[in-house]
This record gives C-alpha cells, sequence and structure tokens, in this order.
C-alpha cells in the first residue's frame, strides 16, 4: 500500500519537474524571441501554453486523486498541498510567457534594445524560475531562498525600466505605443518573478512546514 | 531450542512417571490381594470348623468389622449374615461362589461394587451338612488407590516440570552459547565441541567462495569505475524506471551535478524536455540521438536501450563533446559558401563584360579596357584557385621535400619580387639579420614570406616601411614581418587566420586579396611545426614572427 504510495508520490514529484521545465523553456522562448525580434518564435510559447495547461490538469487530478485515496497526513499532505499550489503559478507563467510572446507580435521585430533592463528582467526572472524549480527537485531551503531573494533585483529593474521608457516617450512621442508595449512585457516578466518566488515558497513549505515563517 | 529440550525432558520424565507407577502399583496390588486372599481363606477355614461345632452362635459371638461371614443354605436361602439380617435377605443360589462351592465344595469369586471404587471378594465352603459358609472382604479398587496417591503426583509433576524448565534452558544455553560466540570470520579456529566440526567446515568453504566472488565483484567494479572515471565522455547509467544506477564524473560536470544523485530520477539532474523525449524515445524505440548546448559547449546525447531476454533493463546515456567538430562543421560550410561567392564575383564580372561586347554595346575604343577587366578578372580568378589549392595540398598534409635552405637568402628573393608592388605605394622594404640555414620546405618558406610581405605592403599606408628581419632566438629560427601599416583591431586577431576573413570586407575588391593569404601562412607555418606570434595595434602597424625551430630537421 505505502510503496504504491510512494510511487504516486514519485510520479507527482516527476511531472511537476516536467512542467517546471515547460515553464522554463517558455520564459526561454519569449526571452529570445523578444531578443530576437523574431515573431516566428511566439508561436512555440503559445503552444508550450497550452501543453502546461494541460499539464495544471492532470498534475491537479493526480493530487486529488491522492488526497482522496491514500488520505496522506504530515510530509505527504504538505507535500501534495503544495504541488496544487505550486501548478496554479506554474500555470501563471506559462500564460505570462505566452502573453509575453502576444506582444512581441506587435513590436514588428524591434528588440526593446532602447531599454536594456528588460533583458536584463527576462534574464533575471528566467533565472528565479530555475532556480525555484531547482530547489524543488532538490529540495533545498537554501536555493528557495536565493530565488526569493533575487525578487528585489526584478523589482528595481522593472522600476528603472519604467523610468527609462518614459524617457523614452518624452523624447520620441511617436514611440509611445512602443514603449507601453515595452512597458507590458516588463510588467510581465516582474509578475513572472513573483510567481517564482510563491513556488520557492511552497518549496519552503513542503521540505519545513513553514509558510512566510508561519507554521501551517 | 530451548522449548524443544523442555518437550523431550517432559516426555521422557513423564513416561518414566506413569511406566512406574504402572509397574509399582500392579506388582503391589497383586502381591497385597494374594495375601489377603490366603488369609481370607485361612479365616473362613477357622469359621468353617467353628461353624460346624458351634453353628449359628459362633457367628452371633463372632465381632469382626473386617470380614462378613454369610451362612447360606443348600438351596440359596440365607441363615446368618453377620452384618444385616440373614432372614430378609435373597436367595444367594445363583451367586457364582456358592454355585462353585456347591460343587466344587470351594468357590471364589469377587465383584465390584457399582462405581468401581469398592472390591469384594468372596470365599465360600461347602460344609460337611451341604450348607454354604462364606467369608467376604472389602477392598478398595487399583483406582481408589491411585486417586489417594493424585497429590503426591501432582508435586512430583511439577517438581519435573520446573526442574525439566530450568534444565532446558541451561541445556540450550550450553549448546547455544559455543554457537552464538563462533567467530565466523575465522570458523576453523574455533574451540567448540567436536558436533559443530562439519558446520565449521561448511561455512569456511563458503567463506573461501564468497571471498573470492566478492574480489572478481570488486575487480570488475573497479574496472568499470577505472574505465569510466577516466572518460572525457560522459556515461550515464538509468534504469527502466529512469533512476540513475551510474554516472561518472564528466557526465557529473556536464549536468552540475554530484554524486548523491545516484538512485534518484534522472529528471531531477536534467529535466530538459528535449533530452527527456530523447530519453523516453530511447526506451521506446531501442536509440536516440539529441544536441545539447551547455555554457557554450555543444553536446551529443547518445541513449540506447538495453535490453535483456527481451525484458527492457534500462538505457545508457553517453555524452560527447562536439564543440569542436561543430565548429569545424561550421568553419566549413562558412568557406564553401565563401569559396562559391569568391569565385562567382569574378565570374561575374567576366561575363558582364563579355555581355557587353557580344551586344555591341562596346566602343571599339573601349575594348581594350574591358578585355584588360576580363583579362584582370581572370587572373584574380586564377590566383584565387592557386590559393585554394596550396591550402588545400596543406590541409592534405601531403609530403614535400625538405632541404637546406638560407632563409636570408629566400627573404630576399620574396622581397625582390615585390619591390616594383612596394614602390607603387612608396613603401620602403628592408630585410635585416644573419643568414640561417634551416632543413625545411622552400615552397613553403617562399610562400609564408610572399603573403607575410604582401600583407604588409598591402595593408600598409602611403610612405610606410616594411622590416624583414630573420634573426635566431634559442632553438628557434624567427622570420618577423613588420610594418607601419593600418593594424589589426583586437576583436579581430583571433579570427584573421581563418579562411576568407576580411578585417574590412569593403575593401576586399581594392587591395586585390582573396583572403586566404594568412590562413596559407597559418598552415604553412603548422606544417613546418612552427608557431606564429602576431602583435598588432590599429593605426601603427603590425607585426607578426614565425617561430621555426633549428632542431627538429637538422
Amino acid at each position: 500500500m505505502r510503496s504504491h504510495f510512494d510511487e504516486q508520490l514519485a510520479e507527482l514529484h516527476n511531472e511537476l519537474t516536467q512542467m517546471g521545465a515547460m515553464c522554463e523553456e517558455a520564459i526561454a522562448v519569449a526571452s529570445k524571441a523578444l531578443a530576437l525580434g523574431n515573431a516566428k518564435l511566439t508561436d512555440r510559447v503559445l503552444s508550450l501554453d497550452g501543453e502546461i495547461n494541460r499539464m495544471e490538469r492532470t498534475i491537479e487530478t493526480l493530487c486529488l486523486k491522492l488526497l482522496l485515496q491514500q488520505q496522506p497526513v504530515a510530509r505527504d499532505l504538505r507535500q501534495i498541498s503544495a504541488a496544487l499550489k505550486m501548478i496554479t503559478d506554474m500555470e501563471r507563467i506559462g500564460t505570462q510567457a505566452a502573453d509575453i510572446a502576444e506582444i512581441i507580435t506587435f513590436l514588428d521585430g524591434r528588440t526593446g534594445e532602447e531599454c536594456e533592463q528588460i533583458r536584463f528582467m527576462a534574464e533575471t526572472a528566467g533565472q528565479m524560475v530555475t532556480e525555484s524549480i531547482d530547489a524543488f527537485v532538490k529540495q533545498d531551503v537554501i536555493l528557495a531562498g536565493t530565488a526569493i531573494d533575487r525578487d528585489d533585483v526584478v523589482d528595481d529593474l522593472f522600476l528603472q525600466a519604467k523610468s527609462s521608457l518614459i524617457r523614452l516617450i518624452e523624447e520620441k512621442p511617436a514611440d509611445g505605443g512602443y514603449a507601453l508595449d515595452l512597458l507590458m512585457i516588463a510588467k510581465y516578466f516582474e509578475r513572472i518573478g513573483d510567481h517564482a518566488v510563491n513556488i520557492a515558497k511552497w518549496v519552503v513549505f513542503s521540505v519545513t512546514g513553514m509558510h512566510k515563517g508561519k507554521q501551517i | 531450542m530451548t522449548k524443544k529440550i523442555f518437550k523431550s525432558i517432559m516426555i521422557v520424565a513423564s513416561t518414566v512417571l506413569i511406566a512406574s507407577l504402572a509397574i509399582i502399583m500392579g506388582c503391589l496390588y497383586r502381591y497385597f490381594s494374594d495375601i489377603q486372599e490366603k488369609q481370607l481363606e485361612d479365616e473362613l477355614s477357622l469359621a468353617v470348623i467353628a461353624v460346624e461345632k458351634d453353628g449359628r452362635n459362633y457367628l452371633k459371638e463372632l465381632q469382626s468389622n473386617q470380614y462378613r461371614l454369610t451362612w447360606v443354605a443348600e438351596n440359596g436361602d440365607v441363615i446368618y449374615d453377620t452384618q444385616s439380617d440373614g432372614e430378609s435377605m435373597e436367595n444367594h443360589a445363583d451367586r457364582e461362589e456358592i454355585q462353585e462351592a456347591l460343587q466344587n465344595k470351594e468357590g471364589k469369586s469377587s465383584r465390584y461394587s457399582t462405581t468401581l471404587l469398592e472390591k469384594t471378594i468372596y470365599c465360600a465352603r461347602r460344609l460337611d451338612d451341604g450348607s454354604v459358609l462364606r467369608i467376604s472382604v472389602s477392598s478398595v479398587t487399583i483406582w481408589v488407590l491411585i486417586l489417594g496417591m493424585i497429590q503426591p503426583i501432582l508435586i512430583v509433576v511439577v517438581v519435573t516440570l520446573i526442574l525439566s524448565v530450568v534444565l532446558a534452558s541451561r541445556i540450550s544455553k550450553h549448546i547455544m552459547e559455543p554457537l552464538n560466540s563462533l567467530d565466523l570470520e575465522k570458523p576453523l579456529e574455533n574451540d567448540t565441541y567436536e558436533e559443530l566440526a562439519p558446520l565449521l567446515n561448511r561455512i569456511n568453504k563458503q567463506h573461501k567462495q564468497i571471498d573470492m566472488q566478492l574480489s572478481e565483484l570488486r575487480r570488475k567494479n573497479d574496472e568499470f569505475a577505472q574505465i569510466t572515471y577516466g572518460m572525457t565522455e560522459g556515461l550515464v547509467l538509468l534504469n527502466e524506471k529512469n533512476v540513475i544506477l551510474n554516472i561518472n564524473p564528466a557526465a557529473l560536470k556536464l549536468f552540475h551535478t554530484d554524486p548523491s544523485c545516484k538512485g534518484k530520477d534522472f529528471l531531477t539532474v536534467e529535466r530538459s524536455r528535449e533530452v527527456s523525449r530523447a530519453i523516453q524515445e530511447a526506451f521506446s524505440s531501442g536509440h536516440s540521438e539529441i544536441r545539447m548546448e551547455c555554457e557554450g559547449k555543444e553536446y551529443q546525447l547518445h541513449i540506447n536501450r538495453i535490453e535483456s531476454n527481451g525484458a527492457v533493463m534500462g538505457a545508457v546515456l553517453f555524452t560527447f563533446d562536439i564543440t569542436e567538430a561543430a565548429f569545424a562543421e561550421r568553419n566549413r560550410r562558412e568557406f564553401t559558401a565563401n569559396v562559391s561567392h569568391e569565385l562567382k564575383t569574378p565570374l561575374q564580372s567576366i561575363m558582364g563584360s563579355a555581355e557587353l561586347m557580344e551586344n555591341g554595346l562596346v566602343k571599339p575604343e573601349d575594348m581594350t579596357r574591358f578585355v584588360g577587366h576580363i583579362r584582370t578578372e581572370a587572373e584574380r580568378l586564377v590566383i584565387l584557385i592557386d590559393d585554394i589549392i596550396r591550402l588545400s595540398r596543406l590541409d592534405e598534409g601531403c609530403d614535400m621535400p625538405f632541404e637546406i635552405i638560407d632563409l636570408y637568402e629566400i627573404a630576399t628573393d620574396v622581397v625582390m619580387r615585390l619591390t616594383d608592388l612596394a614602390a607603387a605605394k612608396n613603401i620602403k622594404i628592408t630585410v635585416t639579420g644573419e643568414k640561417l640555414k634551416i632543413k625545411s620546405v622552400r615552397q613553403l618558406l617562399a610562400e609564408i614570406l610572399f603573403n607575410l610581405c604582401d600583407n604588409a605592403i598591402k595593408y600598409n599606408k602611403d610612405g610606410g616601411r616594411v622590416e624583414v628581419s630573420i634573426n635566431r632566438q634559442g632553438k628557434s629560427a624567427v622570420i618577423s614581418v613588420k610594418d607601419s601599416g593600418i593594424g589589426i583591431p583586437p576583436e579581430h586577431q583571433a579570427r584573421i587566420f581563418e579562411r576568407f576573413y576580411r578585417v574590412d570586407k569593403s575593401r576586399s575588391k581594392d587591395s586585390g586579396g582573396t583572403g586566404l593569404g594568412l590562413s596559407i601562412v597559418k598552415h604553412a607555418v603548422q606544417y613546418l611545426n612552427g608557431k606564429i606570434d602576431l602583435q598588432s595595434s590599429p593605426g601603427k602597424g603590425t607585426e607578426i614572427k614565425c617561430y621555426l625551430l633549428f632542431d627538429r630537421h637538422y
């Protein structure tokens, strides 16, 4: 009985890892599409988003099945409930990567080089997602902490990006729409960072039982 | 063990107890009943004499609790009984002992009471008058005796129980103690009872076998570890559930993980979807290959399914560093593209001029210019093809004749050939240094010097200088060509030896170079086992030094 349960937990772990890998890929492709101004890559992000959504359903079903059939307690319960929370964040990451990809198609091949912070943001947000997924895979609380701390960097970059985009609008009012598109992209990257932080926090919870410093 | 010994002791003890009880009881009981019978007979004889003499009075006066005397008439009626009223007693003619006495003068019988608790022995004798006198005595039966002994027997049983428990545990302890304290590592050195010797021998034999198998296993394991440890290729062994069984250091480094990943799912090490998909493909179809990039290096992953007796046992994953191969492949592709482009450009120009002439669009006075143009382009083509042939010859590394050559002489020769070109640009070209003899390939040395000097002149300023010097430095001869030209920007310095690489792509046409000169120099120096050193600063000039070893060819 227990061994079957262990197998199911391992399966859950694997599926989550795969879903995390998809999120990483979605961000990486979205960043690449932005850097190259290549609207063709955006199709891939959109299809990845679809896959991520399907994966969310699969994992959700598996989690509910585990909760109902095995009635887990303690650490197992934490793992499953954390998984349920994490897939929501991963799904948001996928959707936001798809949103970024969609905006890229409006940029007409421009790469946002006027605002170099966006490139850093894309890089850092991607790194955060990788770190939080890594933290999950290795059940590493310290790595999760690194990912959480890195959010400040992304937030700072967003503010910088905002002011440099304001300058861009002031200098070239004709580029107003373009600047706003870039601002949206920056905001999405900032949101992706927040979701990565959430994932990292749930990793900490599933390992230690503490969420945001509280026992729950 | 204790239980078994206890059981055996108990079985032995109870058998002995029951048997001895039965034998003793049987013997004694019979002995006593014999005595009793005799006594009874004696009493009867006395009573018979007395009754014959005294008749009823004797019986009346007889005060005995032990015996019961019954006087029975010949027809069976009881005449007198010492313990009850004779008249009221039933007729005794059918009693066994009476019948017997009537017939044989004496009769005997014994009867049990209904409860079996009492046994009555009867003895009867016919008197002279035909009546019968019967004496009887009641005694307890053997069962009553045994019943009476139950308390002591129970005590004995309890004592036996306790004794056997104690004994059993002691014996088992005694048996087991040497067994438990056996030194199984050295079975033959134990000092125990001899019954254990065969067991110890067998253990010893098995020990040897295990040792042998273990060392064999260890050796194989060591071999495997040695092979995989030193490999530059990464190797990962997976079982059928995608769990890592073994991973070598190269793979550990590639996947940024540590040996603790053994026993975990491969996904925890590398979760990229391409790799996961490739592994799945390998599991389903037997083999898969993918390329993956990691920290600026390119790797090729080969995944093979492992099967044994038709069952999938796992997969083996090999990683090869193909950075260089991929780089070479890219270079080759670039080279092919460049060659075609470079060959096409002069041909296009020739075709254009020829077409103009064919359609009569060229005035007769311009004809010479056009034909001259065709000729120069054709010349360029020939030079280019010559260069390519030379390069491919160097690439193939075919044998070239080594001879003893004076470097200084070759340098002056080459410079002589280039004086016109230099003069056209107002460039002063000088040769300095010493006469150095070296065993080398004349053609290649001339090639090296010519290309270096040619470049030095081509990419020079008007009125510049070119200094060629031949020197000895340690074990090498150094050919140095220094110019005061335009120099090479640092970002291009690493690439100028590549084929068709141009620092300034737009200038290529005017300078008339093919973009192969330095590439030929590089290959020629490599062929001669030399080294090239480049020092250049934009705007100031370039110095290229070629180091050629002496002793290698002498």
